[in-house]
């Protein structure tokens, strides 16, 4: 076997490694998060937010 | 104000049936064109069917050319098909007027539906009374 | 990133992660475009000759640059994830916004393909090269977009960061290679004045070479998609984004100006690999070594700014129900659109192993092509819904109208040089933009809702 092959075999199984990994993460925070927070996510008020935070001197 | 457009939820099927329609339809499109058999953007070649043997003076390559072409390991032959391949830039006036009314159509239709559905978003955000 | 974990207690509100600065504009926006620079441009060269592709060059610059200009106006005020298809939701409708997020999707994603393969064909060049016959580059090219596509997964200030790096390498390289053939011995290391010819198809040849002097450029606009990830996006976002626009007009010029001096246009026309190629001809080893890892980069950068992208604008669509709304989550711990990151890889893998790679590009080129007819109507649009003094404007660029009619018609001729050389495929993708618009109007877009898509703090638009 050529080390093109042994690298080529090795290029799969880290593909998988990877993707199988993303894919466990995406339906682990599905169950453990509710729907309703992960969409909580809303055009243009992340900024509001994030001056907010900052007169209180808050947190980062 | 305006009573606020209460838009239906959708089911987890309906989302997984949206997404696979987009998918299937962009395959369509990529498909079309081999289905018809178009042969778009190839070049026709004015096949110099000689009898002449071919050198890099009857393909009109000067010194320079001629000593880039062999660094780049081309024969005259070689190169003879590189350098006759020319474009065809002929224009069908009739597919050209349909490309032109379809692109146009579309722009037109797009922007004009778009309009109609701008006026009810900013009537319910800003109020319909308002002006 | 550990401060991303604080809101995880349920009644706070999770957002995109605000981390990027103007480099990271930069980056994303010449790492997309600049493998163009070292494949694909070159393809003008056959449609128009050498001189003709250098006035494309040129004139296609003038086009990104009012692309720029009008996107950084526009984007200064409008910072929010889906760049263009935010504006358009703001600014001229939600039918024209569904197209303009389906413009973005389909560029960046088919680009995605093409760049992997790209990585393919590099290393079956180098595993042949060692003699190795029956090399299968598949594996590298799925390698390459899960990679990827992990690191975008975990979070985009990492994912940016490296765009930086491994863009900032390939464009050196061009620099360097630019010094080393030392231009300024015209006639003993450069050959222009022997191989430049006249226009072998007139100016009708320059006009065709335009759907190919796109290149040179094409993606720069992706800067706009950082938006809702970059602090103060309003200065972040023009200044990265005409930074980009600079780096790429020397970057095209001093390409050109290599490969017309080394190589006979007919060659050059259709290279595979033509920065590459030049390189070779220098015989110096060390500038080839150089090239073929710049090729790399600049294919990795390039696709890695696509997933970014690709990704940001299905979010933004899934956001506002335009897509289902299972797209619209953010990771509550990367801050990243993980779900549409993960969708768009088998689609990516997919089209870049269907074996129609042409019909893929022209796809994505013409998707681009169309978004910038978009900016036009909406930069016109913009600036008489709200005039200028009535909102905040983080820059605002000269000679409105001069800029979005000059674009127009820019778009114009190269909506016709692409009819020159591929108008069926042309057709074929209007056909797919026009049934998507149907399906949205009569299907789609009853799940929208109305006045809460339009969520900038703007007042009423002037006329409604």
């Amino acid at each position: 076997m050529s080390i093109w092959t042994i690298a080529s075999y090795a290029a799969w199984a880290i593909s998988a490694l990877l993707l199988g990994w993303m894919l466990f993460d995406l339906i682990r925070v599905g169950a453990v998060y509710g729907e309703d927070f992960l969409m909580s996510a809303r055009e243009g008020e992340d900024e509001l937010l994030q001056e907010a935070e900052e007169e209180e001197g808050g947190r980062k | 104000m305006a009573k606020a457009y209460l838009p239906p939820k959708q089911t987890g099927i309906g989302q997984f049936v949206d997404s696979i329609f987009l998918i299937v339809l962009v395959y369509g499109c990529l498909m079309l064109p081999l289905l018809f058999n178009f042969g778009g953007g190839e070049s026709a070649a004015e096949a110099p069917a000689e009898k002449t043997e071919i050198t890099w003076q009857s393909l009109q390559q000067n010194e320079v050319m001629q000593a880039q072409w062999e660094k780049l390991g081309y024969s005259p032959e070689e190169a003879a098909e590189l350098i006759n391949a020319r474009f065809d830039y002929s224009i069908e006036p009739i597919s050209l007027g349909v490309t032109a009314l379809v692109i146009l159509g579309y722009f037109l239709f797009v922007l004009k539906y778009s309009e109609k559905e701008y006026r009810d978003v900013i009537a319910e955000r800003f109020g319909r009374t308002q002006k | 990133m550990s401060t991303a974990a604080t809101a995880e207690s349920g009644k706070d509100r999770l957002f995109l992660l605000k981390v990027l600065g103007p480099i990271h504009v930069w980056a994303l926006g010449v790492g997309i475009v600049l493998v163009g620079e070292y494949m694909g441009w070159n393809f003008s060269v056959a449609k128009g000759g050498a001189l003709g592709s250098l006035i494309a060059c040129w004139v296609i610059g003038l086009l990104y640059t009012c692309v720029a200009m009008i996107d950084s106006e526009v984007t200064s005020t409008v910072a929010a994830a889906g760049g263009q298809y935010t504006q358009a939701k703001h600014i001229i409708g939600p039918l024209m916004a569904f197209n303009v997020g389906l413009y973005l999707v389909m560029a960046y994603t088919m680009l995605e393909a093409a760049d992997a393969l790209i990585v393919g064909d590099l290393l079956t060049q180098l595993a042949e090269e060692s003699g190795v016959t029956d090399f299968n580059a598949q594996a590298f090219v799925v390698l390459t977009i899960a990679i990827l596509a992990f690191m975008n997964y975990r979070g985009v200030l990492m994912t940016l960061s490296v765009n930086f790096l491994i863009t900032a390498v390939a464009f050196i390289a061009i620099i360097v290679m630019f010094f080393g053939i030392s231009p300024w011995n015209e006639g003993v290391t450069i050959f222009h004045g022997d191989l430049l010819t006249g226009l072998p198809y007139g100016w009708i040849g320059v006009v065709a070479a335009l759907q190919f002097g796109m290149w040179y450029y094409l993606g720069i606009e992706g800067t706009c998609q950082a938006a809702e990830e970059v602090r103060s996006a309003g200065r972040s976002i023009p200044l990265g984004t005409m930074c980009g626009m600079i780096t790429l007009l020397i970057a095209a010029s001093l390409t050109w100006f290599m490969a017309s001096g080394l190589l006979p246009w007919e060659y050059l026309g259709q290279a595979m690999v033509p920065l590459y190629d030049t390189a070779r001809m220098t015989g110096s080893p060390m500038l080839q070594t150089l090239l073929f890892v710049g090729t790399l980069f600049a294919a990795v950068a390039s696709a890695n700014g696509c997933i970014n992208d690709a990704s940001r604008a299905w979010f933004s669509m899934g956001r506002d129900r335009y897509m289902p709304t299972w797209f619209g989550a953010v990771h509550p711990r990367y801050r990243t659109p993980f779900r549409s990151i993960v969708f768009l890889i088998p689609i990516a893998v997919s089209f870049a192993f269907t074996g129609l790679l042409d019909q893929v590009i022209t796809f994505s080129i013409l998707s681009g092509l169309l978004g910038y007819t978009f900016m036009s109507i909406n930069v016109i649009k913009f600036r008489r819904k709200w005039p200028l003094g009535v909102i905040d404007r983080g820059y605002v660029h000269p000679f409105h109208p001069l800029p979005a009619l000059m674009l127009l018609t820019l778009c114009t001729a190269t909506y016709f040089a692409t009819y020159l050389g591929y108008g069926p495929q042309l057709l074929s993708i209007m056909v797919f933009y026009i049934i998507a618009s149907i399906w949205f109007a009569l299907h789609r877009y009853k799940y929208v809702a109305r006045g809460d898509q339009f969520t900038m703090t703007w007042p009423r638009p002037a006329g409604y």
